[in-house]
């Protein structure tokens, strides 16, 4: 952690005590619970927004009063709610922003003091600090509101892919790609939908984006994953959500992505990742098995699972495996808020929070 | 029009003069250039990017600036306006949004030394209030959304060559890499992009996520008042987005020369090297290597388009481009004359002799954001031949072809151009039969480029997209304002 770069800022003097002793009996702050709660009642936030959200509703319940302690606060929850999932990427694309986020502007704030003024009084890194974080507490539902602006604008940047005549291709229950298609439909564009269905049967927001897309009179054919191969000489182009988009350019995204990926690489179709860059995470995988995610591995069995039918094993693995990697060779290009990108500079905007 | 275009035909020359006489208004300049623009009398990417950066010239000097967000609005229509004139030549929005970045990162320049007063009368409240500060102080990162280090890599480069002539500007560092641009980025404010979801409401306006439209007010109010309360700087603005017009246009006129000078890197002795059209910059470029090495040279003639300039060029009968400001000293020596072994062969060729060429060199009309190049026809058949026995392919393009728009839909910028060049009207039995066409140009995917030099260096594709950050300014890439979200 670059937490060692904070010497230049100066150490805050114990001057409010007030604040630290009047909530000490409260229970302790539960941020798995919280951040299952933000997960499960808003369905349109993401992983790492909602990861985001649980840390200030920490902040807000527990009382810090110097950088440093708020830094260690925030990494020991960002530990409990990185180990309570069984995919933590996703998440840490969001925790990662929001301490990098405090540590930039307070040293920012802190070089620019040191520029502008020649002589400060000791406490003025700590108004800084308060400031930051009085901002961030302040704005909780403005950041939620700016993460679902984004889509938005990859939607209005993402929907001159589309034009008259064209067909999509298009798996997977990414809420972007659905405001896309979606943004797409009501400019009056002509255009077709191919829908490569899970098997997985359960999630309700697969058969949303079919059912709205359909509601706006596009045309839309469901397939089965399986015929994907088949059918891609039909579509112009393939269009991906992603969970997380990892330092390479890779995604990480729901089964079937990197299948899909393959076959428009051997198809020579365009294949288009839409995704916010508040997924940008900082992990460097060189394929799949590199990731930290439980459940990723295949387990051989020469048991027949009597009773339970031979599927049971491959549902159950399906549940499992619900994510994977796709690499950045096959990815055309990403768009998000900012634009069309190349897998490539996913890399230098992380480089720029980072460094 | 004065008397004096009379004898030469309407292109470059004519307009440059025009646009320099006092006599003709900047409307009728404006005016002027949208129909050669319309009529191809001024056509590629170079002589476009002179008449644009000519008349923006012409409009900033004679631009009456009570307010300096006007300005920017007014060279924002008028870029507008000459992309839908000829949507397919591409450099005259890039110059347009080079323009644009140079009267920002002035305004920004001018900020620079009134805003710490500003921020020292904010910090006071900022404790309490940090919104507060903000509503104070003008808010001009709105102008500045990301790449304004941008201008600083130009400037820097085009700063050695200011000084050469002893006018070096010392408050700016001489930047001479494009690496450097990290360290620019990281000094300037923090302003990524990844940030503003996190950041305060105000300072991110033009931030992807706030609605330009309900916000842009704001930016020109706060500019207003700010140009009013001190109008004496506003002539200086002038005066500096006028001289960065003017090193524009010199890196215009000397960015073949400064591509050329990457010569010794990349051809070596006894290499064959593959090249297509008569271009200038390759022609250049291949000049330079053989001042020092002996090479072979197998020359595509580029039917039916461009073969008749290329075997003048071979031959060294070529005269440069009457519109061009180099004239004759283009081609003051030929590749031959220099000791190159030239094989002048048709396109059909290209495939069979590919396995002996050691590198192909290709000059190019446009590079687009993703690395794409939209080239000469047959550029993508020489390309597709290389990447099949993997001979690199190297794109000579000066930046200022370089441009930061997405190509949605490539079939766009492709052209076709005159058919009787390639069965001629006297041919009636042809021409009743059958349908001709002609295409100019050819999109060339990134996947069959190896490397691009620019007037900075050699890059490879995927660093690209750096380059054109540092020379546009991310709320320029889409000038279309009515059809764009932002």
């Amino acid at each position: 952690m670059a937490v060692s770069s904070n010497n230049s800022m100066p150490t805050p003097t114990p001057e409010e005590p007030s604040i630290t002793s009047h909530s000490n009996g409260s229970p302790p702050f539960d941020i798995v619970k919280t951040y299952n709660e933000l997960c499960r009642t808003d369905p349109l936030l993401t992983h790492p927004i909602a990861a985001i959200e649980a840390l200030i509703s920490l902040l807000a319940a527990s009382p810090v009063d110097t950088i440093s302690e708020t830094l260690s606060l925030l990494s020991t929850a960002t530990t409990a709610l990185k180990s309570s999932v069984s995919n933590p990427i996703a998440l840490s694309a969001g925790t990662d922003l929001f301490q990098r986020y405090i540590i930039s502007t307070l040293q920012q704030r802190s070089s620019q003091d040191a520029k502008g003024r020649s002589r400060r009084n000791l406490a003025g890194g700590t108004e800084d600090f308060r400031a930051v974080l009085a901002h961030l507490l302040a704005n909780s539902r403005l950041f939620v509101q700016r993460a679902n602006e984004a889509r938005g604008k990859i939607a209005s940047v993402a929907r001159k892919f589309v034009r008259d005549g064209s067909t999509v291709l298009t798996c997977g229950r990414s809420r972007v790609v659905a405001a896309v298609l979606e943004a797409t439909a009501d400019e009056n564009v002509r255009f077709q939908v191919i829908y490569a269905e899970d098997p997985l049967p359960s999630s309700p927001n697969s058969t949303n984006i079919v059912n709205n897309l359909r509601r706006k009179d596009v045309p839309v054919a469901v397939i089965p994953f399986a015929a994907m191969a088949t059918v891609l000489s039909r579509a112009d182009f393939i269009l991906a959500g992603a969970e997380s988009v990892v330092e390479n350019g890779g995604v990480i995204s729901s089964m079937g992505t990197y299948q899909m990926g393959l076959l428009a690489k051997s198809k020579g179709r365009p294949f288009y990742v839409v995704a916010e860059s508040h997924k940008f995470v900082r992990v460097f995988p060189l394929d799949g098995g590199d990731l930290p995610i439980k459940g990723m591995g295949i387990e051989f069995s020469t048991e027949n699972e009597e009773g339970k039918g031979m599927h049971e094993e491959g549902r159950r693995k399906e549940r499992d495996l619900c994510v994977e990697f796709t690499p950045p060779e096959l990815i055309t290009a990403i768009v998000t808020e900012n634009g069309v990108q190349t897998p490539s500079a996913v890399s230098e905007e992380l480089i720029k929070i980072w460094y | 029009m004065p008397g004096s275009t009379g004898i030469l035909a309407p292109g470059l020359t004519t307009f440059k003069r025009s646009v320099r006489s006092k006599g003709v208004s900047v409307e009728s300049s404006i005016d002027n250039l949208i129909s050669l623009l319309k009529r191809r009398q001024i056509r590629d990417s170079r002589p476009c990017a002179i008449a644009t950066a000519h008349l923006l010239r012409r409009v900033v000097e004679t631009f009456k600036i009570t307010d300096i967000s006007r300005l920017i609005d007014r060279v924002q229509q008028i870029g507008q306006r000459l992309i839908s004139a000829q949507p397919r030549e591409l450099t005259t929005g890039n110059i347009v949004r080079r323009v644009l970045g140079v009267i920002r990162e002035e305004v920004e320049e001018d900020r620079e030394g009134e805003i710490s007063g500003y921020s020292d009368a904010g910090t006071d409240s900022r404790p309490q209030t940090p919104r507060e500060q903000d509503s104070r102080a003008p808010d001009y990162s709105a102008l500045f959304p990301r790449s304004l280090t941008s201008s600083l890599l130009r400037h820097g480069e085009m700063d050695s060559k200011l000084e050469e002539i002893g006018d070096g500007r010392p408050q700016r560092p001489p930047l001479l890499t494009s690496q450097t641009s990290y360290a620019v980025t990281n000094t300037a404010p923090t302003v990524t992009s990844m940030f503003s979801l996190l950041s305060h409401p105000r300072s991110n306006v033009p931030s992807p996520t706030a609605t330009p439209g309900s916000q842009s007010p704001g930016i020109h109010l706060s500019l207003t008042s700010q140009a009013l309360a001190n109008a004496g700087a506003v002539k200086d603005l002038k005066a500096e987005v006028v001289e960065g017009i003017q090193e524009i246009l010199e890196e215009l006129n000397q960015a073949d020369d400064q591509i050329a000078g990457y010569a010794l890197e990349h051809i070596h002795s006894n290499e064959v090297i593959l090249t297509h059209t008569s271009s200038v910059t390759v022609q250049k470029f291949l000049l330079k290597a053989a001042a020092r090495r002996k090479f072979t040279v197998v020359h595509a003639e580029a039917y039916p388009n461009n073969h008749e300039a290329t075997h003048a060029s071979v031959i060294g009968k070529a005269k440069g481009e009457p519109d061009d400001d180099l004239g004759s000293e283009v081609f003051q020596k030929t590749l031959t004359a220099a000791g190159v072994t030239v094989v002048l062969v048709p396109d059909s060729a290209v495939f069979a002799l590919m396995s002996r060429v050691n590198k192909v060199i290709l000059d190019t009309h446009a590079v687009l954001v993703n690395g794409d190049i939209v080239a000469a026809a047959g550029a993508k058949a020489i390309a597709k031949a290389a990447k099949l026995h993997c001979t690199p392919v190297v794109v000579l393009s000066g930046v200022y072809k370089l441009s930061p728009v997405y190509p949605f839909d490539p079939d766009a910028l492709m052209e076709n151009g005159d058919p009787s060049k390639v069965i001629s009207y006297e041919d009636g039995d042809f021409v009743d039969k059958v349908e001709i066409e002609n295409p100019l140009f050819d999109y060339v995917p990134v996947e069959l480029v190896s490397l691009y030099i620019t007037n900075l260096g050699g890059h490879a594709p995927s660093y690209l997209h750096c380059i054109i950050d540092d020379h546009y300014c991310a709320e320029d890439v889409d000038l279309d304002k009515s059809n764009a979200y932002r």
